[in-house]
């Protein structure tokens, strides 16, 4: 009788094992996923755009990392990583893994994504950052947590390196952070546009040094930048630059006042002036350059392979005494770019160069800033000082009065509108935007305002008549084009006092002649838009 | 693999502004059964970029160490080993990097190239190689990746990703995955006692 039992007895075990093995397939435990995460010490809002893309720099500045490997002898199904910053950023996921397998690590870069509202932060702050893993079938108690602070510095200020302290060996690692130098240079803020706007109009009487790429041109528009703070009698001043530690990273912190500070507040530390020469710069279409070297900062610009400096300090203040001409600044300048060039030859570390249109590509972009009619109105009391006119009617000026072309979109999904392509949301049109060229029917721009797509009816027979009427338009307010013409596709340059702005666009048949829709950015903002370009021009049917 | 060519402007770029004549380096990635993999660079220079190289980073391997690391966000590294061969100017840098495959809501393994229409040619069946000379390098260095994938990959193929980018996606069964302890225990008893049974039956038959 046992020797029938017990076998059965083993088989009948074997059995339920058999079966249990399929009910419970046992759960991984929290205690088995091994999260390691590696973070930023400091993070400064005015580079939020660099820190918000991976492709920036090379994906270089990030919130943290996280390294997290399964150590359990279960597949885990679909791990979901996310983090929040309260009162930032709300819950966001990072990835979703498919599948991880026993063994396996996930390393996850988090690219944070501020509101546009963190330039406003005028204070800094330690911020606390959390980071939540979990996966299919995971209990609330199995879901890991993580939690680390970093500090949060004000939009002034400048973190001049984010390597560890004891890793430090040399001066460049000191000044690792340098080219995010480029984010204090805003050449789209309103205020500095303004500024620009009245430079090149009321104190130059006319500025081409983009469009010639004469550098004759190009000094006399930085000789003219140096006028214009010197009239305006700017001073030189310091301001807050002191070193700060967190755990692991001890840099000098610099207050920066951003370039609209400069101009209004009539006073600038080197670095602060060579940001708002930048500015102006860019602005204007020429490539700025800020040449760094040991305890001082000065600005210039790159044309034709040719690089120029002015000391913009040389205003100095009627307190201070000793205040440069714009040609005896001009001379400092370029014998201080000597000295740069002959020390960076000899491969001294501490003479480097920012060329910002260069960062810019790399995706170091500048901060959104809103338009002030407060600060407008100090440009206009500047620009009195210049010359006791007034100041330039800016087209660009926000304004409920009657008669304005614009019309603001409702800010909801992409539209197909009549002019032959879709509009993105939050995108402004304006109707007949220049009285003098009837052939534009419309501009809408791009909430940055960097991108822009034009619209041309022209009573053409053929593109070519089309193409050589809007140029024939455009001679007439001293700008040039560049375009070739594939099928119905036109490809092209514009050459103007603002700079080059690329595009590309598309000839539509329409009653009575040609349709043109065209889209693009300044030649430096390209590549960044390129795939926002990419999508309006796919739209124009 | 813009990771990996980041790693690679490091370890040369102070080399190629200097131009002495074009350099070769090879890389070699071999992917693990957990998609982790080892990566060995290895260079042969000329007297004047043997110099340069001392001089930027090979006198400073933490330094080197650092600077991969910040270049490479998407990975853990881990384990460098920098041999130096100041006889023949050559160095060899080994390093672990972990996540270097990530595995898609299908379950398709996946490596990034993070190259456009990526010139890949097949040496084996699980071994791959891709020649480049990255121009923001001037031209002047020749890079040759062999990606070697493990024995248990399957149906390897080069797909694009959503931006165009050329992506290699295959199958791979983790070995260790969900070994059930249970299940293997419950078989062998039920195997056990049957043939048990069975062979008490037999011998009461006969």
């Amino acid at each position: 009788m046992n020797s029938r039992i017990t076998p059965i007895i083993v088989a009948a075990i074997g059995a339920i094992l058999l079966a249990a093995s399929f009910v419970f397939k046992g759960n991984a435990s929290g205690d088995d996923i091994n999260v390691v995460i590696e973070k930023a010490d400091f993070i400064m809002p005015a580079a939020h755009r660099v820190y918000a893309n991976p492709q920036a720099l090379d994906g270089k500045y990030y919130l943290f990392k996280a390294k997290i490997k399964n150590n359990t002898n279960h597949s885990l199904e679909d791990v979901r990583v996310r983090y929040r910053i309260p009162g930032y950023i709300d819950w966001t996921e990072l990835t979703v893994s498919g599948q991880m397998f026993p063994g396996q690590t996930l390393v996850v870069p988090c690219y944070p994504k501020f509101d546009d509202k963190i330039t406003e932060k005028s204070t800094e702050s330690i911020e606390k950052a959390e980071v939540e893993v979990s996966w299919d079938g995971a209990s609330k108690d199995d879901i890991v947590e993580e939690e680390f602070s970093f500090k949060f510095t004000n939009r002034n200020e400048y973190v001049y390196t984010g390597i560890k302290k004891e890793e430090i060996s040399t001066w460049s690692d000191m000044f690792d952070n340098n080219a995010l130098i480029a984010c204090f240079v805003t050449p789209n803020d309103p205020i500095v546009k303004y500024y620009t706007q009245n430079l090149q109009e009321k104190l130059l009487k006319g500025e081409a040094a983009s469009v010639t790429n004469k550098p004759e041109d190009g000094v006399r528009f930085l000789a003219g930048i140096y006028e214009g703070t010197r009239a305006s009698h700017m001073v030189y001043s310091g301001t807050k630059g002191i070193p700060q530690s967190t755990e692991d990273v001890q840099s000098i912190v610099q207050q920066i006042r951003l370039p609209r500070e400069v101009i209004t507040g009539n006073t600038g530390l080197c670095i602060e002036l060579s940001c708002l020469y930048a500015s102006v710069l860019s602005a204007a279409g020429i490539d700025p350059i800020i040449y760094m070297v040991p305890g001082h900062a000065y600005p210039g610009f790159k044309m034709n392979g040719q690089y120029y400096a002015i000391e913009a300090t040389g205003i100095n203040g009627e307190g201070l005494g000793g205040i440069m001409g714009a040609e005896e600044a001009f001379k400092k300048g370029q014998e201080q770019l000597e000295t740069f060039f002959k020390q960076a030859q000899m491969g001294d570390p501490r003479y480097t160069l920012v060329d910002i249109h260069a960062v810019n590509q790399q995706g170091v972009t500048s901060m959104d800033l809103k338009d002030d009619q407060f600060l407008r109105g100090k440009v206009d009391q500047i620009v009195a000082s210049w010359s006791g006119g007034a100041p330039v009617q800016d087209n660009n000026k926000p304004s409920n009065q009657g008669g304005s072309n614009r019309v603001y979109t409702p800010d909801n999904n992409l539209r197909t509108s009549s002019l032959s392509f879709s509009i993105p949301s939050g995108w402004q049109t304006h109707m007949k935007p220049v009285p003098q060229m009837p052939i534009l029917t419309a501009q809408v721009t791009s909430p940055d305002q960097l991108t822009t797509v034009s619209i041309y009816d022209i009573p053409a027979g053929n593109v070519q008549q089309a193409l050589n009427t809007i140029e024939q338009y455009f001679g007439n307010f001293g700008m040039s084009m560049q375009y070739q013409i594939n099928g119905n596709t036109v490809v092209g340059l514009t050459y103007s006092n603002a700079g080059t702005f690329n595009w590309m666009g598309k000839a539509l048949n329409k009653s009575g002649g040609i349709r043109l829709v065209a889209v693009g950015s300044p030649d430096y903002a390209f590549g960044q838009k390129s795939n926002e370009i990419n999508t309006i021009y796919n739209s124009i049917r | 693999m813009k990771t990996l060519n980041n790693l690679l402007a490091i370890c040369t770029l102070l080399l190629a502004s200097i131009g002495y004549g074009q350099i070769q380096q090879k890389i070699d990635m071999k992917i693990d059964a957990v998609g982790d993999a080892k990566i060995t660079i290895s260079m042969t220079m000329n007297g004047q970029q043997w110099q340069t190289w001392l001089q930027s980073v090979g006198n400073n391997p933490a330094a080197l160490k650092r600077d991969i690391e910040r270049s490479m966000p998407a990975y853990f590294l881990d384990d460098f080993k920098l041999d130096k061969n100041d006889m023949e100017r050559s160095f060899t840098l080994s390093m672990n990097a972990y996540g270097v495959c990530k595995v898609d809501k299908r379950g398709n393994w996946i490596i990034d190239t993070d190259q456009k229409n990526a010139n890949l040619t097949e040496l084996t069946s699980h071994k791959y190689m891709l020649v480049s000379s990255p121009p923001e390098l001037g031209g002047t260095i020749q890079q040759t990746y062999t990606i070697e994938f493990p024995d248990e990959a399957k149906d390897i193929k080069v797909d694009k990703d959503a931006f165009g980018k050329s992506v290699f996606k295959f199958k791979m069964n983790n070995s260790t995955a969900d070994f059930n302890m249970l299940r293997w225990a419950g078989a062998l008893l039920l195997i056990v006692g049957g043939a048990w049974f069975t062979k008490n039956m037999l011998q009461k038959s006969s």
